[in-house]
């Protein structure tokens, strides 16, 4: 079956009881393209492609897979796809050549053709040198690594990558968004969840902005970016809680919307040189000191806070 | 295909897990090595020895006594070199004590037995002089206390052969008789032949000995013979440990749904039944795996009597069946692996209790013990291990096999429905 999408999701639903994580959630990704699904922590991202995977059945609708629908021909989609959780999920007492071997076989690979991609592998994550050593003994980084490679074994034409660059260090996560950038050049499409807005603007051709269970903004970078208008973002550090100084700035003429975290608050301005002398006046009125301004131009942060008042961070 | 990539996966892991590996082979080895030494081997064949040689250097010093054909020494030196310890003691003869302990620190004897000048005089005049002395090898322990036991029964003997003389003598004085030298000396030879046959009947025919110990189980019937008491104590261990191994291994799918890597196969084109037998096939290998390895491992350390071939394989299979079924339905009703420590350790223990691994070598259990056991596939195991053990046939294990399969299959039907309904 031929189709312009890789990924279609069509008005997903999923419920555990009372708790609606995904609502109605729809969107598309063409083939060789890298979508990212943003959106901040309990917005529905990994119940979605927990679904997407065949880790969860949806409560209602349907999605596809270059075609396949996850509910008809579960083992056709799953042919297609590749899976990177977001936690390390190899033996970690088995080598890694021993891991990629066995995860190899749980995609159909057999006899020389298993051999010969399993080789491609290690090379890909720059493994080979260490291959027989046990995935225990690595590094988180080397762990990552091995991670992403086993869901490349069966060269799947869609791969799936849920927050892979949580909690690692910086070398890591960029040589994880190279390896994310290089499979979308050998046409491998990418489904890619992240709350950091930076790996989303770097990698993505479109954009999905989730949130609650539902996507709120879809499009390229560029055509996010415009849902914010000219309106600035302002991040102000001030020396007590935000709450103190959160209503009156919220009512500054000038000001579209404003979102606090701890003593950070972010506000959404259409002019900051004619705003910012009224935040400081009405945080001198509240008894607050502003210790730190950072004035940005529009970005996905601020789209974020634009469309539901509250900071991805949150 | 799958099914088994997965299978041998789990093995490979599960080889590479030193505390499964050691709680599955090398605890119930050795807890069975220890009763098997605690207990000098009751597995070992009557009849034939299990004493380590030895090599005894001698310094005989003695001479007749004045009338006397033969020194003591030499009949000491006679029982050393009697054919019938030949199997276990060689003799080597040295001139003089220096010459011999000197071999005795290099270690070419284990003991050294020193008679000394006129001992035969010094006994049979029935004064004090100057006792034989023993050197041992101190790396040796059983042997050299043989060694002591043999002179001090020796001793023992010529002491009473004295006394007997004497008595004679002062019998003869009473009646106003005298015995001449001849009459002495053919009286101690007779004594000394007498004595010797005495001996060698004590220690080595046990049969014609004037005391013959015996346990009232050996009494019995063969049936209760050492070396099936003792396979049957392994048999117990073997039950005990399958059946932990069993539910250890079926812990793995647990520890996969903790690690990940259950969720991740999930993703992936192997349908769920096939990832679920897969488990069930890994459990089952390894339960069997253990058993071969523990049978081959009992029969050549320990010389343990699994029974006629095919008893023994039939007894093996009521072993992995029950393991295997019970495993998969013990974790199947635990989420995590942390609540499957305490049903492998507290509850595999008590049912092993109830089932009589731990006292199969406990004569005269209550009846309801051996009631309880059939309701346990460890009881049905061991009972299928006690007709096999005792030689029974192939026919005779029919009721507890079948017991086992029928048990076995009900709880893995009962595991793999709830395994199959949490993973659906």
């Amino acid at each position: 079956m031929t189709t312009s999408y890789a990924i279609e999701v069509k008005d997903l639903y999923k419920s555990f009881g009372d708790l609606q994580a995904v609502r109605g959630a729809q969107f598309q990704a063409h083939t060789g393209e890298v979508l990212s699904l943003l959106g901040p922590n309990g917005a529905g991202k990994s119940t979605a492609i927990s679904i997407l995977c065949g880790l969860l059945e949806p409560t209602r609708g349907d999605a596809l897979i270059m075609g396949h629908s996850i509910l008809s021909e579960p083992e056709a989609a799953k042919a297609c796809l590749g899976y990177v959780p977001q936690d390390i999920a190899l033996y970690p007492d088995l080598s890694a050549h021993e891991n990629l071997v066995f995860w190899g076989k749980m995609y159909g690979l057999r006899g020389a053709a298993l051999k010969q991609r399993v080789a491609e592998v290690l090379e890909i994550i720059g493994l080979s040198e260490r291959q027989k050593d046990r995935i225990g003994k690595f590094s988180g980084g080397m762990k990552r690594r091995v991670n992403i490679g086993a869901a490349l074994l069966h060269k799947p034409q869609v791969i799936i990558m849920d927050e892979p660059t949580v909690g690692i260090d910086p070398q890591s996560r960029r040589h994880i968004l190279d390896a994310v950038k290089e499979l979308n050049r050998q046409g491998m499409t990418v489904l890619y969840t992240t709350h950091y807005m930076e790996e989303a603007a770097e990698l993505s051709d479109h954009i999905a902005i989730m949130d609650q269970g539902q996507v709120i903004a879809y499009g390229t970078h560029d055509e996010l970016i415009r849902l914010v208008g000219e309106q600035t973002r302002i991040d102000l550090k001030i020396n007590v809680e935000s709450a103190n100084v959160l209503p009156a700035w919220q009512k500054v003429e000038g000001v579209f919307t404003a979102s606090a975290q701890d003593s950070l608050v972010t506000v959404l301005v259409d002019d900051s040189n004619r705003v910012l002398p009224r935040l400081f006046d009405a945080a001198t009125q509240s008894g607050a000191r502003i210790l730190s301004v950072d004035i940005q131009e529009p970005d996905l942060e601020a789209v974020f806070l634009h469309l539901t008042g509250r900071a991805l961070r949150d | 295909m799958k099914i088994i990539d997965l299978a041998l996966k789990d093995l490979l892991r599960s080889l590479r897990s030193m505390f499964l590996v050691g709680m599955s082979l090398l605890a119930p080895l050795l807890i069975t090595a220890l009763i098997f030494f605690a207990f000098g081997g009751l597995g070992s064949d009557e009849g034939s020895s299990d004493l380590p040689s030895v090599t005894v250097g001698i310094v005989n010093l003695d001479q007749p006594a004045t009338g006397a054909a033969v020194a003591i020494g030499d009949s000491l030196y006679g029982m050393f070199t009697d054919p019938s310890v030949s199997s276990w003691i060689t003799t080597v003869k040295y001139v003089d004590e220096t010459t011999a302990r000197a071999a005795l620190d290099k270690q070419e004897v284990g003991a050294l037995v020193i008679v000394p000048e006129n001992f035969s005089a010094a006994i049979l005049s029935g004064k004090a002089g100057q006792p034989i002395r023993l050197l041992q090898d101190p790396t040796l322990t059983i042997s050299p206390m043989v060694i002591q036991n043999m002179i001090t029964s020796f001793l023992d003997g010529i002491t009473g052969g004295g006394v007997a003389i004497q008595v004679v003598m002062e019998s003869q004085s009473a009646r106003g008789l005298t015995l001449d030298a001849s009459g002495i000396t053919n009286l101690i030879s007779r004594y000394q032949a007498w004595y010797t046959a005495f001996q060698r009947a004590l220690f080595h025919d046990p049969q014609q000995a004037a005391l013959n110990v015996r346990t009232p189980a050996a009494e019995a019937s063969s049936e209760s013979s050492g070396m099936q008491i003792f396979s049957m104590v392994m048999a117990g261990q073997m039950i005990f440990f399958a059946f932990y191994t069993g539910a250890y291994a079926m812990m793995s799918i647990l520890t996969e749904q903790e690690e990940g890597t259950l969720a991740r196969l999930f993703t992936t084109p192997t349908d769920r039944t096939q990832i679920l037998a897969g488990k069930f096939l890994a459990v089952l290998l390894a339960v069997l795996i253990q058993g071969v390895v523990l049978l081959i491992a009992g029969r050549l350390a320990f010389n343990s009597y699994w029974g006629q071939p095919i008893s023994m394989l039939m007894a093996l299979l009521a072993q992995v069946v029950g393991a295997t079924g019970l495993g998969v339905l013990l974790m199947s009703l635990v989420k995590t692996s942390k609540q499957a420590g305490p049903i492998l350790g507290g509850g595999l223990s008590a049912v092993g209790m109830l089932s009589g691994l731990f006292t199969v070598a406990v004569p005269n259990m209550p009846v309801f013990m051996d009631t309880l056991a059939l309701f346990t596939p460890q009881g049905w195991a061991l009972r299928a291990w006690r007709l096999a053990i005792n030689g029974s046939s192939a026919s005779e294990l029919l009721v507890p096999l079948a017991a086992n399969l029928a048990i076995g299959l009900v709880m893995f039907a009962i595991g793999a429905a709830l395994f199959r309904r949490r993973f659906a």
